[in-house]
């Protein structure tokens, strides 16, 4: 059995783990079919390596399926044309002049402070004119990046890595982009992510090997200090608004979902069982309200949902469809974010790696906006006027406040070190602030 | 005329990457590369069909499909995750054309001539009895079940097959166990001692 997932196995999923476990090792495959199918493989793989037919024959196949293709897309074509004549674009197509919205950018007016990528193992901001990335560990001292994350008052970037035994976290400059580190402790682990406390005084660090358990420490790495919960933690520990509990994506002995557990281990409060998307919450700005998306597999809605904290009052502020019942697989919701003045929120909404689209939400429940179609990681500036995203391996800025803005190209993702099945890509705002000394 | 692959590796030491790198020219490679991983794709086709001869076929078109797409193999992602996505697509080509008419307990068969009869039938039993209660939980978690427990991918690896992330995988794996806790009786049977 995989020893990764078996360490991670609360006890009360044992007994069903075990028994997976066992049937799974009755699967052996008969030796008949092993030797058959070895012997078609190979007998395959020496056909293919005969020398080819001729380049007649070989062109003859292709270029009928060409054919046959392009009439298809004629026929396709012309059938939803004829049955919907008025379908309405879902992205932005009218070509609409880039030329101010770019200068603007280039001359900070609009879109301002750093934007923050992290891609592969690589993280970097902008330079000053925004016209590419500058990468902040070109000494790959952070070993294998696991996350970033801007300070309260966007003027410290917090990054997580982990290099051979040990996890480290750093800290970027506010006035130029050299890093700083503040944690490397071989004891705590594989770190997976941290979070800043609300006045940005205290980091909270998780790793992977024992996610039971936070490690809480003063902004410049002392003052270290153990937190037991009861509950595993899968991704994504934030502070709330009082820095006395974390809210997370985990689970507990009886329940999945987005809890929320007191630092001292005395609470724990199941907030919703119906998350299930590790960047499907956030505070807003001022932390008087939490955020989240409820799948709903039984009504078959996606549920954007407001939770006013003092007043304890729920508010669906927006839906999404998604398949109903339980027997079909459901779309995943990532990068949820709030503007910094709390009016909107975005995210992106979709299945697989790429196939997702970027949505906005007015907070106040009156419209929900699909911005874009094959882009995520959306992100707003600070000066709440400048989208951020990610399609095909490019960063994009849109303008906000055009109704048929052409998004601007930013910069390719900076290209870096990864390994095989790796995937981190984010994007998040600093405030105008962290340029300055 | 046909030829079998040496079944001693050469390439003991090989990451699978560079192996699937090296298979497009090298059929030993490829054969590497087969000894590793046929069990966990002919796993992933039998915990899905619950059927010996479907899962045989499967898991040859799964491989016959790999070996023809090898050259497409960039080496930039996992090779256990290429492949998995290929049986994949194999497995939900099977189950739109072919739903399968029979009952699982009568497809179900297992290869145990060595076994005691009495050791046969729980074999069988439990089989059955995981195999069905899979089939009672939302094709994604099963889906991330079967991807961890029987083909044995990492979350990572099971994250880039299902197109979502660790932390998503590891949820889904989660729910998947206190669904079949809680919905199906699978954790309260007892063991064959």
């Amino acid at each position: 059995m995989n020893k990764e997932i078996l360490n991670q196995i609360p006890a009360e999923e044992k007994p069903a783990a075990s028994k997976l476990n066992s049937t799974a090792e009755m699967m052996q495959v008969s030796p008949t079919f092993r030797w058959n199918l070895e012997a078609q493989l190979m007998d395959a793989y020496k056909t293919k390596e005969q020398p080819a037919q001729s380049w007649y024959t070989k062109l003859v196949a292709p270029v009928s399926w060409a054919v046959l293709a392009v009439l298809g897309v004629f026929a396709l074509s012309w059938t939803l044309r004829s049955l919907v004549p008025s379908l309405a674009p879902a992205s932005r197509t009218t070509p609409t002049p880039v030329a101010t919205f770019e200068a603007n950018v280039r001359a900070g007016n609009v879109c301002k402070g750093p934007l923050a990528v992290a891609h592969d193992f690589s993280v970097a901001r902008t330079n000053q004119n925004k016209t590419g990335f500058v990468i902040l560990d070109e000494q790959q001292a952070i070993g294998e990046l696991r996350s970033m994350t801007w300070s309260p008052d966007g003027r410290q970037l917090a990054i997580v890595g982990n290099t051979t035994g040990s996890g480290n976290i750093y800290l970027t400059d506010s006035a130029n982009n050299s890093l700083k580190p503040v944690l490397s402790n071989p004891e705590l682990g594989y770190l997976w992510d941290a979070a800043w406390s609300q006045d940005g005084k205290q980091l909270l660090a998780w790793s992977f090997q024992n996610n039971t358990t936070v490690y809480l420490m003063n902004a410049d790495g002392t003052g270290s200090l153990e937190k037991k919960l009861n509950l595993q933690i899968f991704a994504t520990p934030q502070f709330t608004p009082d820095n006395q509990s974390i809210i997370f994506y985990g689970t507990d002995s009886t329940s999945s979902g987005l809890f929320e557990a007191s630092l001292d281990g005395a609470q724990v409060k199941l907030i919703s069982a119906l998350m299930e998307d590790e960047g499907g919450y956030a505070w807003s700005p001022d932390g008087s309200q939490l955020t989240y998306m409820e799948m709903d597999r039984t009504t078959g809605e996606a549920r954007l949902t407001l939770e006013a904290v003092n007043r304890g009052s729920k508010t669906v502020i927006a839906t999404l469809p998604i398949p109903k019942g339980s027997g079909s697989s459901i779309p995943e919701v990532a990068n949820l974010s709030w503007s910094r003045d709390g009016k909107n929120l975005v995210f992106d909404f979709g299945r697989g790696a790429t196939d997702h689209a970027i949505y906005l939400a007015h907070a106040d429940g009156t419209g929900l906006v699909k911005l874009l179609d094959s882009a995520y990681a959306p992100a707003i500036s600070s000066d709440e006027n400048c989208l951020a995203y990610i399609s095909d391996k490019q960063v994009f800025l849109l303008d906000l406040t055009s109704k048929n803005a052409t998004p601007l190209l930013l910069a390719d993702l900076p290209s870096g070190r990864s390994i095989a099945g790796f995937k981190l890509d984010k994007l998040q705002w600093g405030s105008e602030a962290s340029l300055k000394p | 005329m046909t030829t079998h692959m040496n079944i001693k590796t050469q390439y003991p030491a090989m990451d699978d990457v560079r192996l699937a790198q090296q298979a497009r020219t090298d059929p030993e490679a490829f054969a590497e590369l087969y000894h590793r991983h046929l069990t966990g794709v002919y796993r992933y086709h039998l915990a899905h069909t619950g059927n010996l001869k479907d899962a045989e076929d499967l898991t040859s078109q799964t491989f016959m499909s790999a070996l023809e797409g090898i050259v497409s193999y960039r080496g930039t992602g996992s090779y256990i995750a290429w492949l998995m996505g290929i049986a994949s697509r194999k497995r939900s080509r099977f189950f739109r054309g072919n739903k399968p008419q029979v009952p699982l307990d009568a497809a179900l068969q297992i290869p145990t001539p060595d076994l005691p009869t009495e050791k046969a039938a729980f074999l069988r039993l439990q089989m059955d009895q995981v195999l069905g209660a899979l089939k009672h939980l939302s094709p994604d978690r099963a889906e991330a079940l079967i991807l961890c427990f029987f083909s044995e991918l990492s979350f990572a690896e099971a994250g880039l097959v299902l197109g979502k992330s660790e932390a998503a995988v590891k949820m889904l794996i989660s729910r998947g166990l206190q669904d079949l806790r809680t919905r199906t009786s699978l954790a309260l049977e007892v063991d064959y001692e």
